[in-house]
């Protein structure tokens, strides 16, 4: 089976400019431009979030369409389910606003629309190839890959710092 | 191998959620849920919808839809199940059917809890809402009405009341409490909630309980209170609570204590008999207490852990809280969950209140653990403080940001690799 792209978090690499959210706004609001999106109402969200942690960490904190989904298992509407691409995604009309989504999320990433009275939540950009967010992260700490591709990645990254380590 | 019978009796939450983990473990056996309801499973939670007649009933069956898309799911409908015979492996039902089973789940779920003291029940337009039909018969009902009293200040009942006053019928609330929702709040962290109600135009009166219900041929006519007030109307809700469906158990042979009472497997006392939902005693994870919930939540997540033990794939059940609830009446979003009632004890408490927001955080006496939250009109994050309150986190560094409502995914990530 081909496994499908997930988006992964480099913390490390975040320097909080918060690129992903404007880009994530843009791209879920009517006009799909900046300039539009500052003028639409209700003001167009963004899907994810760029957390500050004391004294200078900045994470960005995106849905995992986690395995187990626990918003999908406790929605009382069913109004949640998982796509055969692996996105869990919030059916706008089922939706009804009872928010024990937000009551079971563990990362915090479900957001309220509170003029319509839904959730909503990051669908991983269905139309792009690449997920706004990513996209728009100047310094790729948002990264669009197989979760085998990604932590290929890592532990060659992984690798090389102990490589320089053992020089140093 | 032979492939295995699974048999499920009750086709909501707790089975159906069952049912569909059978078939992600197993994909061989055979699945079959019972259900003495005429209708095909679907979203309880949704039937004051049907009241409101905001949405239809087609839009409100499980199958299809969330996570109960399995292939292979036998159903058997207005079958009820009456006996377990444990020695031969069999269950009876109404129908006179004998069904062999190798593993089996009771999965009964709970039904209204109607109060000993009050008289006049069989009147026409009294209702406990509880299913589809009862939800049908109460949309119907609403046609001829034009006053309804609402027995019970539950979360259920002020549901249903909102959907009769959609439907332009004026409502009165009796509650016997001091103040509405007081299994999910106490009277003083309600005030924001009691102002939306007031102001949506819900009439309520606490302190004082139905004594009788008048009627005559055209059913309901009135409301009787122990104070002696009449309140006339046209239909009559009864919300005090639930009681597992367990009087079909035998309950010599099987353990029963108010519900049926299962290890940590979801295992009850005879072999190979689980349970799971509302039917099902539990455990809170914070006090380690028996408890029974009534929560579509907590079947569903006990059901998928019944099912994956069923089909041989061991799963231990975490327990839930008994209060894990959230929604929105009256455009007041709020959620409470965990240890939210303190008067008279030990608890740390900090409360913080405005104008259109409320919360209440509760500590061990300590003040080293969160046990529980209560958020009325801001419920952000909800979801990383049940997370908090459920894995026993020592707060530590957080506590500033717990208690001031801050409280992100980071903050969490963060502490995880300090510590
Ligand atoms: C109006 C309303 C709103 C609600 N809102 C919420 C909410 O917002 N959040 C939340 O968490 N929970 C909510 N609940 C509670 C939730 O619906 C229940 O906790 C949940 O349905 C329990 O699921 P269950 O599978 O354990 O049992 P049930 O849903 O009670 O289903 C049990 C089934 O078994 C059948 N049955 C019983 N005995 C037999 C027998 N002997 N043979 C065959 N079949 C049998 C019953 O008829 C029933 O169909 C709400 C409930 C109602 C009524």
């Amino acid at each position: 089976m081909n496994q499908p792209k997930e988006i992964f978090v480099r913390i490390d690499r975040c320097m909080g400019c918060h690129s992903c959210e404007v880009a994530c706004a843009v791209a879920h609001s009517a006009g799909q431009s900046l300039y539009a999106a500052l003028s639409e109402t209700p003001t167009p969200k963004p899907r994810l979030y760029v957390e500050w942690v004391a004294p200078d960490t900045a994470v960005p904190i995106v849905c995992r369409h986690c395995e187990d989904a626990p918003c999908m298992h406790a929605c009382i509407a069913g109004a949640i389910s998982r796509t055969p691409g692996g996105v869990v995604m919030t059916d706008k009309d089922k939706c009804i606003g009872c928010w024990t989504c937000v009551m079971v999320c563990p990362y915090g990433v479900i957001g309220r629309h509170l003029e319509e009275h839904k959730a909503y939540r990051c669908d991983r950009c269905p139309d792009r190839e690449v997920p706004a967010c990513v996209d728009a992260c100047p310094v790729k700490s948002l990264v669009y890959q197989t979760a085998t591709a990604f932590s290929r990645g890592k532990r060659r990254t992984a690798s090389h710092e102990l490589q320089s380590g053992q020089k140093g | 191998m032979e492939s295995r019978r699974y048999v499920i009796v009750g086709g909501s939450a707790a089975g159906m959620a069952a049912a569909v983990a059978i078939r992600d473990h197993d994909p061989h056996g055979s699945v079959r849920v019972l259900s003495d309801e005429a209708d095909a499973p679907y979203f309880r939670p949704l039937i004051p919808f049907v009241v409101s007649r905001k949405k239809s009933v087609a839009d409100m069956f499980l199958r299809g839809r969330g996570p109960y898309r399995a292939q292979g799911i036998e159903l058997s409908l207005g079958v009820r199940a009456e006996r377990i015979d444990s020695p031969a492996r069999r269950l009876v039902t109404d129908h006179g059917e004998t069904i062999p089973y190798d593993r089996l789940l009771i999965a009964t779920g709970s039904r209204p809890n109607i109060p000993a003291g009050i008289s006049g029940l069989e009147h026409q337009g009294v209702f406990a809402l509880r299913t589809l039909e009862d939800a049908r018969q109460a949309a119907r009902r609403a046609e001829e009405t034009t006053r309804a009293v609402m027995l019970g200040g539950g979360l259920l009942n002020l549901k249903a009341a909102f959907a009769l006053l959609e439907r332009g019928i004026e409502v009165t609330l009796v509650v016997y409490s001091a103040e509405v929702l007081s299994q999910l709040m106490e009277p003083a962290d309600a005030l924001l909630i009691r102002r939306a109600l007031d102001q949506a135009g819900l009439r309520i009166l606490t302190g004082c309980s139905a004594g009788h219900i008048l009627g005559g041929d055209r059913g309901v006519s009135g409301v009787v209170l122990d104070d002696g007030r009449e309140l006339p109307c046209q239909m009559v809700c009864i919300g005090k609570g639930v009681r597992p469906n367990t009087e079909w158990l035998d309950a010599g042979a099987i353990k029963v204590d108010r519900g049926v009472v299962v290890d940590k497997h979801t295992h009850a006392s005879i072999p190979d008999v689980y349970a799971a939902g509302d039917v099902a005693v539990t455990y809170d994870p914070i006090t380690g207490a028996p408890i029974i919930t009534g929560l579509w939540t907590n079947a569903v997540e006990m059901g998928r852990c019944a099912g994956a033990n069923m089909a041989g794939y061991p799963s231990v059940y975490g327990g839930t809280f008994g209060v894990l609830n959230a929604t929105q009446v009256a455009r007041m979003p709020f959620v409470s969950m965990g240890i939210v009632h303190t008067a008279g004890t030990e608890y740390e408490t900090w409360c913080r209140g405005s104008a259109d927001a409320y919360r209440k955080l509760v500590f061990t006496p300590d003040g080293d653990r969160l046990v529980g939250a209560l958020f009325v009109g801001d419920i952000t994050n909800a979801g990383l403080y049940r997370l908090v309150i459920r894995e026993r986190m020592q707060v530590g560094g957080m506590k500033r940001q717990l208690v001031d409502h801050r409280l992100h995914y980071g903050h969490l990530l963060c502490a995880r690799d300090r510590g």
